[in-house]
C-alpha cells in the first residue's frame, strides 16, 4: 500500500552531529490503512544507491520522544503510531550522503496481521528480516524512491 | 435484537440502511486531505445519510487510550450532524508483546477495552475478525452487555456463509482459516441466549472474480505479466493449488507471493446470495466490500460493482426484512497506489456512486 508515497519526497536530509555529517534521515508513514503499536515495528529493508542498512544502522523518531532503536521500539508495547502520522527513520553513515538524486529503495516490516497464524511462535524467536518478504505486511514489495538531497555531506572535506 | 427489529417493523416498512466505513477514505487521510470531521461531513451532506462506521485503530489518536477531549469531540461532532455510530472495526495483533504470542485471555481483555471505547464513542456494534477465537469472544461477552456493544465476527473471503466442499486448500488463508465461524456464531448466541454477539457478512463473499484494478496492478508490478495472465486465464480450470503449483513451475523466478495469486485467482463466489437468508437473525451491520465502481453501459449516472453482486444479496435481504446497515468498503484505491499523484482514485467519488447503487438496489 501507498507504494510512492512512503517516503515523503523533500525529506532527505542529512544528519549533524558536533558539525559532521553522520548518517541521513527521510520522512516515512505507516504503509497501512491503520495504525500501530509501536512495539510490532520491525524495522525497515533500506538501500541506499545500491548499499544496504540493515536495521543495527536504523533508529526511528516519532511521538515527540527522539531517536530510538528497533530493540528499544520492541519494549513500547502499549505506545502507538497513529495512521497518518509522519515518522522520521534515521540511517547512520560516516559522512552523511553527498548533495544531488539518491535512489532509496524501502520495503516496511510491521508485524501485524489478521490474528493468530501457523508462525506465530516462530517469529517471537525468530522475527522475520525486513526485506526477505516475510513480516512485510502490506507493503508488498521493495518499493523505490527517487530523492532529492539539496545540500549536507562531508565528501568536499 | 429481534425484539428491536420488530418494534420498528409496526412503525414503518422494512429498509436497509446506507453507511460508510471512514475505512473508504483511508488514502484522503493518509494524504492529509480529510480528517474524520470532514468525512463524517461528507456521508451527512452529500449521501444523505447517517451510518458510520469506522476502523477504531486508524480514527482514534492514541488507540486505545483516547483522551476524553477527543471522546468529547467525537460524540459532539456525530450529534451535530445527528449521525450514527453503527460499528467500530477492531483488530487482533498477537505480536503486541513480542515476548511471547498473545494468549487468549490477553486477547479478551484487549477485545473488552475496544468494547468500552466503542460504547463512550456511541457505537452500536464492534466488529471482529473472522480469525478470532470463538472462546475471546465468549470472554468478552459479558463486557459486551455492561456496555451495551455488540459484537459481531466478520464473516470475511476465504470464510464462506455456508461450506460447500470440506475440501482445504494447501496454499492461501483458506488453508489456515475455521471455516466453523458461522456455526460458532450461531452456537454461542444459542447457548447464551446473548442478543449481544452476531455477524457481519462482508459483500466480499458474494465477489465472482478479481476486479480489473487488481489484475491491472499486479501486471504492472510482476516480475512476469505473463505470469498474472495465465493465473487469471487458469483460474476456472485449475483448483487454486494446482495453479500454485503450475505457475511456479512455469515461473520457477517469478516473484508473486501466494496472496496475489488468491486474489487473482477468483472465479465464483465463495457464498450464493440465498445463502444469506438463514443468517439474517445474527447479521448486527454489513460490510459493502467494493473495489471499482463504473458507469452501467446505457445507463448515465447509474453505477455497478461489475466483480461483486450486489443485486440478488441485497433482493434476499429486502424480501427477508433487514433493516440493518450495509456500510461502504472501498478497497480499490490501494490498487492505484503505484502509478503518482495523477493515478490516484478518487475515494469520495467511488463512495458517492456506491451510494447511487445501494440507494437504487434498496428501493429509496
Amino acid at each position: 500500500m501507498f507504494d510512492n508515497f512512503l517516503i515523503r519526497k523533500d525529506s532527505l536530509k542529512n544528519d549533524y552531529k558536533e558539525g559532521k555529517a553522520v548518517g541521513f534521515q527521510f520522512a516515512v508513514k505507516i504503509a497501512d490503512y491503520r495504525g500501530c503499536f509501536l512495539s510490532l515495528h520491525n524495522g525497515y529493508y533500506i538501500e541506499c544507491d545500491g548499499v544496504e542498512y540493515d536495521r543495527s544502522a536504523q533508529t526511528f523518531e516519532v511521538n515527540g520522544k527522539g531517536e530510538r532503536t528497533f530493540e528499544e521500539l520492541k519494549k513500547c508495547v502499549w505506545e502507538h503510531w497513529d495512521y497518518a502520522t509522519e515518522a522520521i527513520v534515521h540511517v547512520k553513515k560516516d559522512g552523511g550522503l553527498a548533495p544531488g538524486m539518491h535512489t532509496i529503495r524501502l520495503q516496511q516490516s510491521i508485524l501485524m496481521q489478521y490474528g493468530y497464524a501457523p508462525w506465530d511462535e516462530e517469529w517471537v524467536k525468530n522475527p522475520p528480516v525486513p526485506g526477505s518478504g516475510q513480516g512485510s505486511g502490506k507493503s508488498s514489495f521493495i518499493f523505490a524512491y527517487e530523492l532529492q538531497l539539496n545540500e549536507g555531506g562531508n565528501d568536499d572535506e | 435484537m429481534s425484539e428491536r427489529m420488530n418494534t420498528q417493523s409496526q412503525n414503518k416498512p422494512a429498509a436497509i440502511k446506507r453507511g460508510v466505513s471512514l475505512y473508504s477514505y483511508q488514502q484522503q487521510q493518509f494524504f492529509e486531505k480529510m480528517d474524520w470531521k470532514d468525512m463524517i461531513r461528507e456521508v451527512h451532506d452529500n449521501l444523505h445519510t447517517d451510518g458510520i462506521e469506522i476502523i477504531m485503530d486508524s480514527i482514534v489518536p492514541r488507540y486505545p487510550f483516547p483522551t476524553e477531549q477527543f471522546i468529547y469531540d467525537w460524540n459532539n461532532t456525530m450529534a451535530r450532524y445527528n449521525m450514527k455510530a453503527v460499528t467500530a472495526d477492531v483488530f487482533l495483533d498477537v505480536h503486541q508483546f513480542r515476548d511471547h504470542v498473545m494468549n487468549h485471555e490477553e486477547a479478551a481483555l484487549r477485545l473488552k477495552n475496544d468494547i468500552i471505547i466503542a460504547s463512550k464513542m456511541g457505537f452500536e456494534n464492534v466488529r471482529t475478525l473472522s480469525s478470532v477465537p470463538i472462546d475471546v469472544i465468549e470472554m468478552a461477552l459479558e463486557t459486551a452487555e455492561k456496555y451495551g456493544v455488540r459484537i459481531g465476527k466478520e464473516i470475511h473471503f476465504p470464510i464462506p456463509i455456508k461450506q460447500r466442499t470440506q475440501k482445504k486448500n494447501k496454499y492461501g488463508m483458506s488453508a489456515v482459516r475455521d471455516f466453523r465461524l458461522v456455526q460458532q456464531i450461531i452456537d454461542l448466541k444459542e447457548k447464551t441466549g446473548s442478543p449481544f454477539v452476531g455477524l457481519v457478512p462482508d459483500f466480499g463473499i458474494f465477489q465472482h472474480k478479481a476486479s480489473k484494478v487488481t489484475v491491472d496492478y499486479e501486471r504492472r508490478n510482476a516480475k512476469y505479466p505473463e505470469e498474472v495472465d495465465f493465473i487469471v486465464e487458469n483460474r476456472d480450470k485449475l483448483s487454486f493449488d494446482d495453479l500454485v503449483d503450475l505457475a511456479h513451475e512455469k515461473y520457477p523466478d517469478g516473484e508473486m507471493t501466494i496472496t496475489s495469486m488468491e486474489r487473482l485467482a477468483v472465479h465464483e463466489s465463495i457464498s450464493q446470495p440465498e445463502d444469506i437468508v438463514d443468517i439474517i437473525p445474527y447479521i448486527l451491520s454489513i460490510h459493502g466490500k467494493f473495489y471499482d465502481m463504473t458507469e452501467i453501459p446505457g445507463k448515465p449516472g447509474c453505477y455497478e460493482e461489475a466483480c461483486i453482486d450486489y443485486e440478488n444479496p441485497v433482493k434476499y435481504l429486502k424480501a427477508c426484512g433487514y433493516e440493518g446497515y450495509i456500510d461502504s468498503e472501498y478497497e480499490g484505491q490501494r490498487d492505484q497506489q503505484d502509478m503518482g499523484y495523477e493515478g490516484l482514485a478518487d475515494e469520495v467519488e467511488q463512495v458517492r456512486r456506491h451510494h447511487e447503487m445501494l440507494a437504487r438496489l434498496i428501493g429509496e
